[in-house]
């Protein structure tokens, strides 16, 4: 028979009733606001301006960042007006420096890129999460790299870059950036000090907007791929940028290995969101897929089918349904307005499916 | 049960509730930094009042600290199931993203489990406010406040039961919530559990908090283990006796009125918003004193708008005021003694039948009428604005 005290709990769960890494957390983050036992904490220790409208962060993380590879992206939560918000910017730093840093770039109307160009100084910190993607270099590097950069889809291959610089890469690799003009140019210098450094690498700049003499302009194009390689099929292509950029590459590369990356901004997103009918909703804690109209809230959608969430007040004052969204864009019916396509917590009682979702159910 | 305020048409109880909406609105877009900056300012003075609290409780050797220690400790209990705990559980916060202030992830320090109270608060309390049968804080189901509810001799203990209640509080909230939680939820989801599982989430936070206090704590000192007990003991009472007159303040004075299950059928969301407010009284006090009630002072407010950051009750509180005495509605306040006081003579008076209770309570009621939430729709015109309440007042 039990006894007390372990009757009804595990000794697991007394330590965890007992906040010990909460207290911890807030003890170290009183002594210094980077310590943590949770969270991946950086200190921003230095901003520097790449051009009118990017700036590259550079970030002192605590103990808990356990290093990354050359190409992939990193969560990057900050505080903006009393709510934490979550973005992935690619790391434009190498694994092996001393500090970290991302490169990121105005988007027209994006909330996280504006306020990080605004508003981060010296000194701020900012949570991270563990860096994720396959944009990287494989184990046995091919002979001949084909970059296809977009805007900001630099930062990625700016970090491949400079790996295989530290590897001592002996092939050859040609990069296309897609830029709206000259001054857009990210991380100019370190690319030209790449290139002229090891020898190796070609840069095209390509000029969208504003065309600049002795350069190329326009967008991505047949011509301007058979202008700078020869045979495609002999290259590993490492392509990111935006959407439009994405869609044309992988059409005209048909066929060769591809790695690619793609940029999505929050506005770009939830405008593309299109109702067909029904949407799938695929409900994680009991791991079952269901199709709903979003014609209704969610919670009546869901009861429907027989799936009963906790709900209450079903106005949306009380809070019982509150789950959390990981994909997927819902409307506030008490509002109407679009939710962004991440993870974010709704009141299902008064969110009405817009796409496809994942919630934690 | 009676009320004082001015019966409203259908016409005003709606424009009555356009216009809290609106203030709602204008309210919840200020919401931001300030908020956040504040729920993490009381975040920290919970955290360090705690380790004041037990840290003076454990390395006390005279009566003043020890005592000064159980004090601290019993503020910080209040500080984290009131301001913290109580709005976080609301989703007051949940709009900040962060685990520390989310509805979902928080548990306070207190024998209830956090899920059961949010069901029987957040939905039952607040939807079904005051409404007989159905708000299972009405009285607590052993308490009789108005003639609505039926005499039985019980009742006459009802006055010793809430003094004991009231040391206690903890404990009749845990054991309340449980309880509510299996009788409402749906037949079809009752199947599968009984009336034990419910029992045993409970008592599975039981266990975590007599641990916590009374063993882990304890230990910690060694031979001077009756010490930390004691220390417990007396802060879990302090906040017991704190809550339950903050609570009972709530809704249990003179004029807060009840509700039939009839009064509530068909409820527009205006007719709620009135519902809240003839059911809910305030507390007048300092900035302070609202702060340690978890703005629960401003109770008419947090039932009007419960997901709004509780510091925001401050600013609404006037605007409320002047729309209801533009609507002719009694707003119920008055300072912590005058309210406490009104709560216990409804305790003692309706714990005797309606002939006593009637004469106990009765001083006021040739101002009295029946309470009618949904009046008949009159055939006045509806007035220009400005000319509607010039009659109204």
């Amino acid at each position: 028979m039990k006894t007390f005290p372990f009757i009804y709990n595990e000794p697991r769960q007394f330590l965890s009733s007992l906040q010990g890494k909460q207290w911890a957390d807030f003890l170290l983050g009183e002594i210094n606001p980077r310590f943590s036992v949770t969270t991946i904490k950086a200190k921003v220790v230095a901003v520097r301006e790449e051009t009118a409208d990017a700036k590259t962060i550079v970030l002192k993380p605590n103990w808990l960042w356990k290093g990354f590879r050359s190409g992939q992206h990193v969560p990057v939560t900050l505080e903006i007006a009393g709510r934490r918000v979550t973005r992935y910017y690619s790391l434009s730093s190498l694994p092996k420096d001393k500090y970290l840093s991302i490169t990121v770039k105005r988007q027209k109307g994006g909330l996280v890129s504006n306020f990080i160009n605004t508003n981060i100084k010296k000194g701020d910190v900012l949570e991270l999460g563990d860096p994720t993607g396959h944009f990287t270099l494989p184990k046995t590097l091919p002979s001949k790299f084909l970059f296809l950069a977009g805007g900001s889809g630099i930062t990625p291959i700016h970090s491949i870059l400079k790996q295989l610089a530290a590897n001592q890469f002996k092939g050859k690799a040609t990069l296309l950036y897609f830029v709206r003009s000259f001054e857009d140019i990210i991380l100019h210098s370190s690319l030209e000090e790449i290139a002229k450094s090891t020898g190796w690498l070609e840069i095209k700049y390509i000029f969208s907007d504003v065309p600049k003499e002795g350069y190329d302009s326009g967008f991505l194009s047949k011509e301007i791929l058979q202008k700078y390689t020869e045979d495609l099929k002999s290259y590993s292509v490492y392509v990111c940028g935006p959407a439009p950029m994405q869609t044309k590459a992988l059409s005209l590369l048909e066929g060769i290995d591809v790695k690619s990356e793609l940029f999505l901004l929050p506005g770009q997103t939830s405008s593309k969101v299109k109702k067909t009918g029904t949407v799938d909703v695929f409900l994680s804690l009991s791991h079952k897929t269901i199709q709903v109209k979003g014609e209704r809230s969610l919670l009546e959608e869901l009861e429907d089918q027989g799936i009963y969430p906790q709900s209450g007040c079903r106005m949306g004052i009380c809070h019982t349904c509150v789950c959390k969204k990981a994909v997927g864009s819902v409307t506030d019916l008490s509002n109407g307005e679009v939710s962004e396509l991440g993870e974010e917590n709704i009141q299902i009682c008064v969110s009405r499916a817009e796409s496809n979702l994942e919630l934690e159910l | 049960m009676r009320t004082i305020s001015k019966k409203l048409n259908h016409e005003e109880i709606e424009a009555f509730g356009k216009e809290v909406d609106a203030l709602r609105e204008e309210v919840m877009a200020k919401v931001g930094k300030e908020d956040a900056d504040h729920i993490r300012s009381i975040y920290k003075i919970y955290r360090y009042t705690e380790i004041l609290g037990r840290g003076l409780i454990h390395f006390s050797f005279e009566p003043i600290s020890f005592v000064a220690g159980s004090l601290i400790l019993g503020a910080s209990k209040i500080i984290n199931n009131m301001e913290l705990g109580h709005n976080v559980l609301h989703g007051q916060y949940d709009w900040m993203n962060d685990p520390r202030f989310n509805s979902r992830t928080f548990e306070w320090d207190i024998v209830s489990d956090s899920h059961q109270w949010k069901f029987y608060h957040n939905y039952m309390h607040h939807t079904y406010t005051n409404v007989l049968n159905k708000d299972h804080d009405y009285g607590y189901n052993f308490t009789r406040l108005t003639e609505a509810q039926k005499w039985k001799p019980v009742h006459l203990t009802q006055p010793f039961t809430n003094m004991f209640l009231a040391m206690n509080f903890q404990w009749g909230v845990g054991a309340h919530g449980y309880r509510v939680e299996y009788m409402e939820i749906p037949k079809k989801q009752r199947k599968k559990k009984s009336l034990k599982d419910y029992k045993a989430v409970f008592f599975k936070k039981i266990e975590l908090q007599l641990v916590k206090d009374y063993l882990f704590f304890p230990l910690l000192a060694g031979l001077n283990f009756p010490k930390i007990i004691l220390g417990n003991l007396i802060a879990n009472l302090i906040r017991n006796l704190w809550t339950y007159a903050v609570i009972f303040c709530g809704h249990f004075t003179e004029n807060a009125e009840s509700f039939s299950v009839d009064d509530i059928t068909g409820e527009t969301k205006a007719q709620w918003y009135l519902r809240q407010l003839k059911g809910s009284s305030n507390l007048d006090g300092s900035n302070f004193f609202y702060t340690m009630t978890g703005h629960l002072s401003h109770q008419i407010e947090h039932h009007m708008f419960p997901d709004m950051p509780a510091k925001r009750y401050r600013e609404v509180a006037p605007r409320l005021k002047e729309i209801c005495a533009k609507y002719g509605q009694h707003y119920n306040t008055g300072r912590f003694v005058k309210q406490f006081a009104s709560v216990w003579k409804r305790i003692v008076a309706y714990s005797f039948p309606d002939s006593i209770a009637g004469k106990l309570m009765g001083n006021k009621k040739k101002y009295l009428e029946p309470t009618g939430l949904l009046s008949q729709p009159s055939f006045q015109i509806s007035l220009p604005n400005e000319e509607k309440s010039a009659t109204l007042i």
